[in-house]
């Protein structure tokens, strides 16, 4: 076992609280960007439980929520253009943002998604059953949550509203489709083109599904490249599945207030992490000081009893850090049954880490100045 | 054991400290020389300056006049005439220390205290230190108790290993504080040995401070200190060639 982990764990007492600190640091790092996540995963449910894994759209787009409007035709006939895609499954799909008049006034936003309504369709998603589908075949009609209907003040179905002056009708709800920006508002692609005054080949996306779905990295790739070449303004967004889903999670959780109160809270907990390792090393190397006086009379340069702190700090982040993951873990699953479940990948948790990581190395370098005070000569007064 | 020629050389030294009327000086031109293979005790009351000598000659505290010339291996340096990191340098290869305290560190076995002094300060490799360590430990009569904590020693025990700290980079000059302050005259008498045979058989030169007049058999020169000045009727013993004199 090293000097410094001799030291650690001999000294234990005196190091837990700087474990502690960087436990809680790590821990509140992964938690609030896992609970932001978790939020933010509702921005692309409609890319995650659509079956398509290939999504086109117009150019420079950001979120799925937040695009412009663009020939279908164009779309359809490059994706229909390569061997790997199965022409049959290539569609349109409207997600639009839009204002919701309520029946007695006033106005909420919401979000327009309009997908073809047959069995196979890339982007209907799979809460609207067939019998709802049907129903929604029907001109002006349209499907919400459950849960959405106090907020559009909607009571029943058969409630009439209106959607940009277009007059609409509820004919049915769906579960766990509940959003954050705006109420999701499903309808034919007919329907959606109607309120939002699209031609019959305008759309927002055009969506396909390749033969094997391993191919649609490849030629997502390829179409991208191609239109690398083009004018930026006139050049298609092309994306996988996965790509749009975590294109649009990121785009709000940065484009977003939300992104900066995570950035707040995150560097809160870094702070009090930082504070509480710096004076926990300050102590332990004030307390052994006449040791650390006693190798600098020997010679032994200062920088290597420096070495020595910041390993100290080093291994106070690392067993930090591993204490936290289980704590982590158990407060997700508890936010869990509250109905807010955070989202824990491994690249989030590995980036918590890091980012703590440096946080101890740094409050290790900070806790250096102890070393610089310590002076061989005083062993002799 | 010892040559003609001083192997250290404390020339005209004075320090104080203070200012106006509150400087109070603690060394008072004093000059001495110390020669290889001695164990040299420099006795005093509490207050005459003797720790302030000590840190001076080792490099520890800076005078403020006068020069130390040490010739570790034949070729004479003024130690306070180097840099910093020339002057640490100049501690790892040549001096080791013993204090009143032991400061060991509690977390490390003794093994490993003379351990980190090979690897941080020399970058010896692991398995050569641990063996180095190992021997030094033998011949201090600790090789049972290489893997004991500091909690685990006697005084005396302790005190040995600090030896061993010192000794293990088989340094020219070895500056010891008080070593026997701390141990009762059964544990105190063994480290003294130790230092007179690490003196004698490595051809050290040990300077000790202390009160302790149980020590005088022992020791090759004893030098006096009082106000900060050296007693000129020095009570050398033996065939020591230690000299010093007082420049008033």
């Amino acid at each position: 076992m090293s000097y410094t982990l001799a030291t650690l764990w001999f000294d234990r007492q005196r190091y837990i609280p700087g474990v502690l600190a960087v436990a809680f640091s790590a821990l509140l790092i992964a938690l609030q960007c896992g609970l932001l996540l978790g939020l933010f995963s509702v921005t692309s449910i409609p890319i995650d439980r659509a079956k398509a894994n290939i999504w086109v759209g117009p150019p420079k787009v950001l979120s799925v929520d937040v695009a412009q409007k663009m020939s279908e035709g164009k779309a359809r006939s490059w994706l229909e253009g390569q061997p790997e895609v199965d022409i049959r499954s290539v569609e349109p799909y409207i997600c639009k943002f839009a204002n919701w008049t309520k029946p007695n006034g006033g106005v909420e936003l919401c979000i327009i998604i309009g997908s073809r309504m047959n069995e196979d369709s890339l982007g209907t998603v799979p809460e609207l059953t067939p019998e709802l589908r049907m129903k929604l075949t029907e001109q002006d009609t349209i499907v919400v949550d459950e849960s959405e209907l106090e907020r559009l003040d909607l009571k029943k179905v058969g409630d009439t509203a209106e959607i940009l002056e277009h007059k609409v009708r509820l004919v049915g709800t769906v579960k766990g489709m509940k959003s954050i920006a705006g109420p999701y508002i499903f309808c034919s692609m007919p329907t959606a083109r109607r309120v939002l005054r699209y031609s019959s080949d305008e759309t927002i996306y055009v969506l396909a599904r390749c033969h094997d779905a391993k191919d649609a990295i490849p030629v997502v790739h390829r179409l991208a490249d191609e239109q690398r070449q083009k004018d930026e303004h006139l050049a298609l967004s092309v994306f996988t599945k996965e790509e749009f889903s975590l294109r649009s999670r990121v785009h709000w959780l940065t484009k977003t207030k939300a992104g900066i109160a995570l950035g707040y809270a995150a560097l809160l907990g870094l702070m009090v992490g930082a504070v509480v390792t710096i004076q926990t090393l300050y102590g332990a190397t004030m307390a052994s000081m006449r040791e650390y006086a006693t190798l600098l009379a020997l010679g032994i340069p200062r920088w290597r009893l420096g070495v020595t702190v910041v390993t100290q700090a080093f291994w106070i982040g690392v067993l930090g850090i591993i204490l936290s993951w289980p704590v982590v873990f158990l407060l997700a699953e508890a936010a869990g049954l509250l109905g807010v479940k955070p989202q824990l990948p491994i690249w989030l948790l590995g980036g918590a880490a890091v980012v703590t990581l440096i946080m101890a190395i740094g409050a290790g370098s900070f806790a250096l100045r102890a070393i610089k005070r310590i002076e061989p000569v005083n062993l002799l007064r | 054991m010892s040559e003609d020629a001083p192997v250290l050389q404390g020339i005209n030294l004075t320090r104080s400290f203070g200012d106006g009327d509150a400087r109070h000086f603690a060394l008072s031109d004093v000059t001495l020389d110390l020669f290889r293979g001695q164990l040299v005790l420099l006795m005093g009351p509490s207050g005459s300056g003797k720790s302030t000598l000590l840190a001076v000659l080792s490099g520890l505290l800076r005078s403020d006049s006068g020069r130390v010339v040490a010739s570790p291996s034949g070729e004479s340096v003024d130690i306070w005439q180097l840099n910093n990191s020339e002057r640490e340098a100049f501690r790892l290869k040549h001096c080791g220390f013993i204090f009143q305290g032991y400061n060991l560190f509690p977390a490390l076995s003794a093994r490993q205290q003379l351990e980190i002094v090979l690897r941080w300060g020399e970058g010896v490799p692991s398995r050569e230190a641990r063996e180095r360590a190992d021997d030094m430990l033998g011949l201090l009569g600790l090789a049972k108790k290489s893997q004991l904590l500091p909690s685990s020693l006697s005084g005396g025990e302790k005190q040995r290993v600090a030896i061993g700290r010192a000794l293990i980079k088989t340094p020219q000059f070895v500056f010891a504080d008080e070593p026997t302050s701390a141990l009762d005259w059964a544990h105190g008498e063994q480290v003294i040995e130790l230092l007179r045979s690490a003196a004698h058989e490595r051809g050290s030169t040990i300077l000790v401070v202390s009160h302790d007049h149980r020590i005088l058999p022992f020791v090759d020169a004893v030098f006096h200190l009082e106000d900060g000045r050296l007693d000129e009727s020095d009570g050398v013993q033996g065939k020591a060639p230690a000299t010093a004199h007082a420049e008033d």
